[in-house]
């Protein structure tokens, strides 16, 4: 079975991200740039059920501006068997890229679609939400475990409070936890051989796809400072600190 | 970051080896320190060092520089060099393996049966090998040596003495450089592939140098060999042994802007964090133009590496180039080390912090591979010839 896994190109969760001056968005010109960390998890489940000999073909996904390819070429680096570009300068909002995913759903056939939960961008973590919505599929979001057998997909969920599992027929959409994986390195030979494999360049047009933007980005400013906080001298003080001043034992 | 546009394979190689580096090798580091600190060896253990070995194995981070008829990578120079950039900027001392510094020599130079018996288990790490040049009285001058090879019968008798010889103890054989001509400079210079154990060829002694390196004065008396252990011409030995120097030479480029790279990178962490009558140092002009000047220079020095690495890749000739760099990179690195110690105060001449490790290596760097004099001269010999630059 086919499997479609898409990554997003972010600025690197190493990178302290700073407010542009106009307030319009974050500084992303002559910034790192990587794999969205939650598709990397997605994209190393993949390759473990290729391994598994449960999936046959992983098709990595990008939607984004040209440069993107190199996250594409890292899916591909690390066992991916071919990618596609959507190439697009400019806002995607999530219900855009679900949009460009369904389109892509409905030609390639994919029997799941392993997302990360959110982009650490801008954490919206809808994208997977939508998709599943827009293809009428199940869809196990958050998970920490994924099992694939006799047409069906058991899937782990963190939740507020524990661990639920739910069962999806396949086709179905996962989206990926932290805890789920911990990807590989690419390896040198798989990054050479990642340069032989294929990649695809479309435009969201020619998927049938609008992707003019819903939402309108009113501001985007850095969170309030912190004030520097107070040291207590013992565990009795601060106890008496948290019942009487900020009141919350 | 890089300073020049990258194909996707070197930035992905790039990234890798920077994850193994973080995740692998620093981890590390507090302990090799700690060891050092209290007088033990500078190195890894073999607890260390297998599980490392291991990791490289799994991630074909083996044979980077091997040509792949050996089952190496065959890596371009610019990857090797973002390659080394990385790796340096710890103080864990740990090469890709194998440790093959000769391998570029003996591919100039070795004959077929030479490829079988040396090259191909020394390319595939299974054998060792040092290089002995320097001579008590001839260093930067290597031209000026006196070990002498001479003919007897079917062998060459070789007598005399080299030093500051690093890798001897774990070699398998060096290769030796001796006089077999009448010449008196570079002409009748030839290498000689001198198995270890060979009757003759004495250890003299261990010579403990800074950085925790050390290094072998080596006696050689009456020592015989055949013809099938010259290695390359008769007579031509100097040309391959340059040969090997260039690309060190780069390398020692790349491994100066690692180093600084890092020590700026901690500098900006005190920097930041220290307060001084009040004011964080970062506020501080005096240490905001360390910083500035250390940017620029690294910036300037990656330039240089990443130019000659090109050029090299094209079959250009970088005599001239990887000077330029042996000079400029060790001394930029040697400012921008000691000025992240300052920065430190106290803190920066303990040695709980690499900083004094990469201080003392830098300081080696500015004396083998040839002195930053020599090579100074060598640049201005060529400059005054051309009458420009
Ligand atoms: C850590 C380490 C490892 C080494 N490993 C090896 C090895 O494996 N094999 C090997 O063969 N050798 C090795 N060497 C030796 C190294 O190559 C020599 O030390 C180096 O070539 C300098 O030679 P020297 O020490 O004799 O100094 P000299 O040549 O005596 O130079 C002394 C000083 O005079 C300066 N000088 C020399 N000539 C001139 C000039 N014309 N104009 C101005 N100044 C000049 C030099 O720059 C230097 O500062 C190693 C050295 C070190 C430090
Ligand atoms: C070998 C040794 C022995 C010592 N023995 C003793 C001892 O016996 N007793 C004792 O009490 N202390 C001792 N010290 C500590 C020593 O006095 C301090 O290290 C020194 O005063 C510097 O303080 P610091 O290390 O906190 O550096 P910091 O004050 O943090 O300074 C760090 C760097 O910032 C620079 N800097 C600071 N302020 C400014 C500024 N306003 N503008 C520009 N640059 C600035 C400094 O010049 C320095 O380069 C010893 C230190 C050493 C190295």
């Amino acid at each position: 079975m086919k499997l479609l896994v898409p990554v997003k190109r972010v600025v690197d969760y190493n990178v302290k991200v700073r407010v542009k001056s106009d307030g319009t968005g974050v500084e992303t010109a002559n910034v790192k740039m990587s794999m969205n960390p939650f598709d990397e998890i997605a994209v190393e489940e993949a390759v473990r059920l290729k391994e598994k000999g449960v999936v046959s073909e992983i098709i990595a996904v990008s939607a984004g501006p040209t440069a993107a390819q190199e996250q594409i070429r890292t899916a591909l680096a690390m066992g991916a068997d071919r990618g596609i570009l959507v190439e697009h300068d400019g806002v995607l909002e999530p219900i855009a890229v679900a949009k460009i995913l369904k389109a892509l759903a409905d030609k390639e056939q994919p029997q799941l679609i392993i997302l990360g939960k959110q982009a650490i961008d801008d954490d919206m973590s809808a994208t997977g939400q939508m998709l599943a919505a827009l293809l009428g599929w199940g869809q196990g979001t958050f998970a920490s475990k994924v099992e694939i057998a006799d047409g069906f997909a058991t899937v782990t969920r963190e939740v507020d409070g524990g661990l639920e599992t739910v069962k999806l027929a396949l086709p179905a959409i996962v989206t990926t936890d932290l805890r789920l994986n911990e990807p590989r390195y690419a390896s040198l030979p798989n990054i050479m051989k990642a340069r032989k494999k294929p990649i695809e360049t479309v435009k969201p047009a020619d998927l049938g796809v609008d992707v003019t933007p819903r939402l309108t980005v009113l501001k985007v400013e850095e969170p309030a400072k912190r004030s520097a906080g107070v040291k207590v001298g013992s565990v009795a003080e601060l106890v008496d600190k948290l019942r009487n001043e900020a009141k919350v034992i | 970051m890089s300073t020049i546009a990258l194909s996707d394979e070197d930035r992905m190689l790039q990234e890798l080896v920077a994850k193994f580096v973080q995740n692998e090798l620093m981890p590390l580091e507090p302990a090799i320190l700690k060891r050092e600190a209290e007088g033990g060896k500078y190195g890894l253990s073999e607890a260390e060092e297998a599980p490392l070995l291991a990791k490289c194995q799994e991630l074909g981070l083996w044979g980077l520089d091997v040509p792949e008829e050996f089952g190496g990578a065959n890596l371009n120079p610019v990857a090797r060099m973002l390659v080394e950039e990385e790796v340096s900027r710890t103080i864990v001392p740990f090469e890709f393996p194998p440790d093959s510094p000769n391998l570029h020599m003996l591919m100039a130079a070795a004959n077929e049966d030479q490829r079988e018996r040396y090259l191909k288990p020394y390319a595939e790490g299974r054998m060792k090998s040092a290089i002995a040049i320097s001579e008590p009285g001839a260093g930067g001058d290597p031209a000026g040596m006196l070990t002498r090879a001479r003919k007897d019968g079917d062998d060459w008798v070789i007598n005399g003495r080299k030093i500051w010889v690093s890798r001897v103890p774990y070699c398998d054989f060096i290769i030796l450089m001796a006089r077999t001509g009448e010449g008196k400079r570079e002409e009748g210079m030839t290498a000689f592939i001198v198995d270890k154990g060979t009757p003759g060829f004495i250890i003299e002694r261990e010579i403990p140098m800074i950085g925790g390196r050390r290094t072998y004065e080596l006696v050689f008396d009456e020592m015989r060999l055949k013809d099938s252990q010259i290695l390359g011409t008769l007579g031509r030995g100097y040309a391959p042994m340059q040969l090997r120097l260039n690309v060190r030479r780069l390398q020692m480029g790349a491994r100066c802007v690692g180093i600084s790279a890092r020590a700026v990178e901690m500098m900006c962490e005190q920097a930041k964090s220290r307060v001084t009558f009040g004011v964080p140092l970062a506020d501080r002009q005096a240490i905001q133009w360390w910083i500035a000047d250390a940017a620029v220079k690294i910036h300037a020095c990656r330039l240089m590496v990443m130019s000659a690495a090109r050029t090299m890749e094209d079959g250009g000739d970088v005599k001239n180039e990887a000077s330029m760099i042996k000079v400029f990179a060790t001394e930029m690195a040697t400012e921008i080390v000691d000025r992240a110690m300052q920065t430190f105060g106290a803190m920066g001449m303990t040695k709980e912090l690499p900083l004094q490790l990469f201080a003392q290596q830098v300081r080696l760097m500015r004396i083998y591979e040839g002195p930053t004099e020599v090579h100074r001269m060598a640049i201005a010999k060529r400059v005054l010839r051309h009458g420009k630059v």
